[in-house]
């Protein structure tokens, strides 16, 4: 059973600008889609229905924004672990992810500061890219890390 | 956005929509376990505070929390049964074409939304300007703040999203031509 003193927690003090979060990969099988449906509740047919992509002038299917979005958000939460927590998620969707695809999840300090009531504050450049595309989705995020000893 | 056949004028657009929201509307079902564990299990994320309860008790949170980009999810009615929405305020502002493109959407969260919130949201417009783009030199550009609240009204969240609305190449010719 995990307690939540078994959970390591990152702290604001530890952080440093340059450093990489620590990033994971999903692969977009077929039932991946599937997934993205169920996960997402968005039923509209270019982001399951091939012949229906195809008639729209895409090249095959394509990952919904709810996904992705739900992608990058796991990198920030899995890195404000249990004490912090996310304040802003900004993104672009600029590029397709289609199944077959293994999307990167990434991501760098760009700094670490105090905000003018002394929370712990990093902010982050973080990505979604993959083999065919490059980086499809840039972002930028905030995320409040605890201080040792609150 | 509403395309306007003929005269434009932007700054009669900008007088009459900017700082305009619209009413409150709420989710049709409260914030519940088994949607975070579908979203969680859509990108495989096992963070005990979206999926178990008793981890979730011992936290500072003291409940399973979502998320915190399902809070829109929460806010609609979803996808079954249909409800026949009124028409989105951004389907009403006037713009020079008709066609769209969500650019980009920045969320800012200010509290967590946890089992049994019950979230509503209300939708301002923020901006509307002009900005030419290859495609269109007098492209119209919407910038929509959603913002959630829940059952306290807290606000919880905010959704800015940017639009970007343009016309057809043979619309920007027609009028080059004109």
């Amino acid at each position: 059973m995990v307690t939540k003193a078994s959970v390591q927690q990152r702290y604001w003090e530890d952080v440093r600008e340059g450093d990489e979060l620590p990033g994971y990969d999903l692969f977009l099988s077929e039932t991946k889609v599937a997934e993205q449906v169920s996960g997402s509740q968005d039923f509209y047919a270019v982001h399951h229905d091939r012949d229906f992509a195809r008639a729209g002038g895409h090249k095959d299917i394509f990952f919904n924004t709810g996904f992705t979005r739900a992608a990058l958000s796991r990198l920030l939460t899995d890195f404000a672990g249990v004490d912090g927590w996310v304040r802003r998620l900004s993104y672009e969707m600029r590029k397709m992810n289609r199944p077959g695809d293994t999307l990167r999840l990434r991501g760098n300090v760009t700094r670490v500061y105090r905000d003018s009531g002394g929370a712990g504050l990093v902010d982050i450049d973080l990505w979604v890219d993959n083999d065919h595309e490059g980086i499809a989705t840039p972002a930028t995020a905030t995320v409040e890390l605890p201080a040792r000893g609150s | 956005m509403a395309k306007v056949e003929g005269g434009y004028d932007i700054e009669a657009v900008r007088k009459e929509w900017v700082g305009k929201e619209s009413a409150a509307s709420t989710g049709r079902y409260p914030v519940e376990y088994d949607p975070i564990r579908r979203h969680c299990h859509m990108v495989e994320d096992t963070n005990p505070l979206f999926l178990d309860p008793q981890f979730a008790s011992e936290t500072r949170h003291g409940a399973v929390i979502a998320p915190p980009v399902m809070v829109d999810y929460f806010a609609g009615n979803g996808a079954w049964p249909r409800v026949q929405e009124a028409p989105r305020m951004m389907q009403m502002v006037p713009t020079r074409g008709d066609r769209l493109i969500n650019l980009n959407q920045t969320m800012e969260f200010y509290k967590p939304i946890k089992v049994g919130d019950r979230i509503s949201s209300r939708m301002r417009i923020a901006d509307v300007y002009e900005k030419g783009i290859r495609l269109d030199p007098r492209a119209v550009w919407i910038v929509m703040e959603t913002l959630m609240t829940n059952q306290n009204d807290e606000l919880v969240a905010m959704i800015r999203n940017t639009l970007l609305t343009h016309r057809t190449p043979e619309e920007v010719a027609a009028e080059m031509g004109a």
